[in-house]
């Protein structure tokens, strides 16, 4: 038994070792770095507002209410240790980052 | 291998544990270096340290008994290059009671760290966390605990069932399947630990849920194995709902363990749809809760370790909250619990605060 764990556990860390170590590219349908998207116009920008303040409601909302909204470098961090607490998806944080920046 | 295990001596199960975290930590340390090469995010988007958390105080009557209970919970965030991120919260509260019901008050001062974890964000469907975590079962522990963000102070009865923190290695992530389901996961493994401030069990588990952003539903498992002592398996379901057409937020969670089964239910109410007095309302939020739980296999003892009652109770709890500003509200709770004890009133009244401070230049807002 200790030395199945031993084994998936070591399968583990070198798995995640071999992410770090050769990252995916970034764009964007897949990246896991944190930046706020950027719109290409106006009209997108107003509807990713839109849209990131429906992810904010629907995913934040849940447990707590909404939050003055802090500088874009705190609110990287911010959403960053939200993405890992609550499971957000990678798409949802980028919108509620897009959203609270704004 | 066998060095290590020879290493640490004659016991070679907590040897192997070790010499899986020896594995993990040599591994991931090419990983952080090649993590700080320089990233191509923008200056004025790098995440920035920062020191968050929040303070309270509480007054809590229970059973007749006055308790005052100050706390503060700082949370540091520290972000490495763009996919790490150090993460630890530690709790400082007191407790605090007159000496033979009419001295001054006076108490111990508990100190926990209940989180200190390096996690690796390694693409949308994978972090990988290592360290000191929240045990991921059920909601509660790891989303509603915070005394800024629980809508009820008094924590559910069942609260104390496969929850706590955990030492090891955790994989968890949240992804859509479609537009209409999200799906989130956690599944980690903890190794025994008696290190002062670090304790944890020995034990493997995992969390499953799914979330439906249109209607707001979200409803999951829990599932963790006990890899010490009776060898138990504790169970969990979660449940929560957001209708969109009315500011309602209703949760439930149920737990059955060794040590106890049992559930709560919790509807909070804001009063903004309210159409008179609307400058006080809208900041008002009513809180209702039912819970039940039967007790364990464990001794009276064991209940007091764990904060668990060790008779079946049933407990209803009603709260008013006032949010007078972001970050900060007023909190006052009256609940009544019955059990074959004794029947007793719990009124709880404070303050709870959220604050937020930048640890480096964040620019211009």
């Amino acid at each position: 038994m200790n030395i199945r764990v031993t084994i998936l556990t070591a399968v583990l860390a070198l798995a995640s070792s071999a992410y770090a170590a050769d990252p995916p590219r970034k764009s964007e349908n897949d990246s896991a770095s944190i930046g706020t998207p950027v719109a290409r116009s106006s009209g997108e920008a107003d509807a990713m507002r839109v849209q990131g303040e429906q992810r904010f409601r629907a995913n934040c909302g849940r447990c707590h209410a909404a939050p003055h909204k802090f500088p874009p470098r705190m609110m990287a961090t911010i959403v960053r240790h939200m993405r890992v607490r609550a499971t957000i998806t990678d798409e949802d944080m980028r919108l509620v980052l897009f959203y609270m920046t704004q | 291998m066998d060095h290590i295990v020879r290493t640490f001596g004659d016991r070679p199960g907590r040897a192997c544990v070790r010499a899986s975290c020896l594995v993990i930590f040599f591994c991931l340390i090419p990983a952080l270096l090649k993590a700080q090469t320089p990233d191509p995010v923008p200056e004025m988007e790098r995440p920035v340290p920062i020191l968050t958390g929040n303070a309270g105080f509480f007054t809590n009557v229970n059973g007749g008994e006055t308790e005052l209970v100050p706390s503060i919970t700082p949370v540091l965030l520290l972000p490495l290059g763009d996919r790490w991120l150090v993460e630890s919260r530690a709790e400082f509260k007191g407790e605090f009671e007159r000496g033979g019901g009419t001295g001054p008050y006076g108490g111990k001062v508990e100190q926990e760290i209940d989180y200190l974890q390096l996690d690796y964000i390694a693409n949308r469907y994978l972090t990988v966390t290592a360290g000191r975590f929240l045990t991921p079962f059920g909601i509660y522990n790891e989303r509603l605990y915070p005394i800024w963000i629980r809508s009820l102070q008094p924590t559910p009865l069942i609260f104390p069932l496969g929850t706590g923190s955990s030492d090891g290695v955790m994989l968890r992530g949240g992804f859509s399947l479609n537009p209409k389901v999200n799906l989130n996961y956690a599944t980690y493994f903890s190794t025994l630990s008696t290190m002062n401030k670090f304790e944890a069990d020995r034990l493997a588990g995992g969390r499953v849920g799914f979330f439906l952003p249109g209607p707001r539903i979200e409803a999951g498992v829990s599932f963790q194995k006990e890899l010490q002592e009776e060898r138990a398996n504790a169970f969990g379901f979660h449940f929560a709902w957001q209708p969109a057409a009315v500011p309602l937020n209703l949760r439930a969670e149920y737990s059955r363990s060794h040590d106890g089964s049992g559930y709560w239910i919790e509807a909070a109410y804001r009063l903004s749809q309210v159409p008179f007095w609307q400058k006080a309302l809208r900041r008002t939020e009513i809180v209702g809760r039912g819970q039940q739980l039967f007790a364990g296999e464990i001794d009276e003892d064991e209940a007091e370790e764990y904060g668990l009652p060790d008779v079946n109770t049933r407990q209803g709890d009603f709260g008013l909250n006032y949010y007078i500003q972001d970050g900060l509200k007023a909190s006052a709770s009256y609940s009544r619990r019955f059990n074959s004890d004794g029947n007793v009133n719990i009124w709880t009244v404070g303050l709870a605060y959220r604050f937020a401070l930048p640890l480096g230049r964040v620019g211009p807002q």
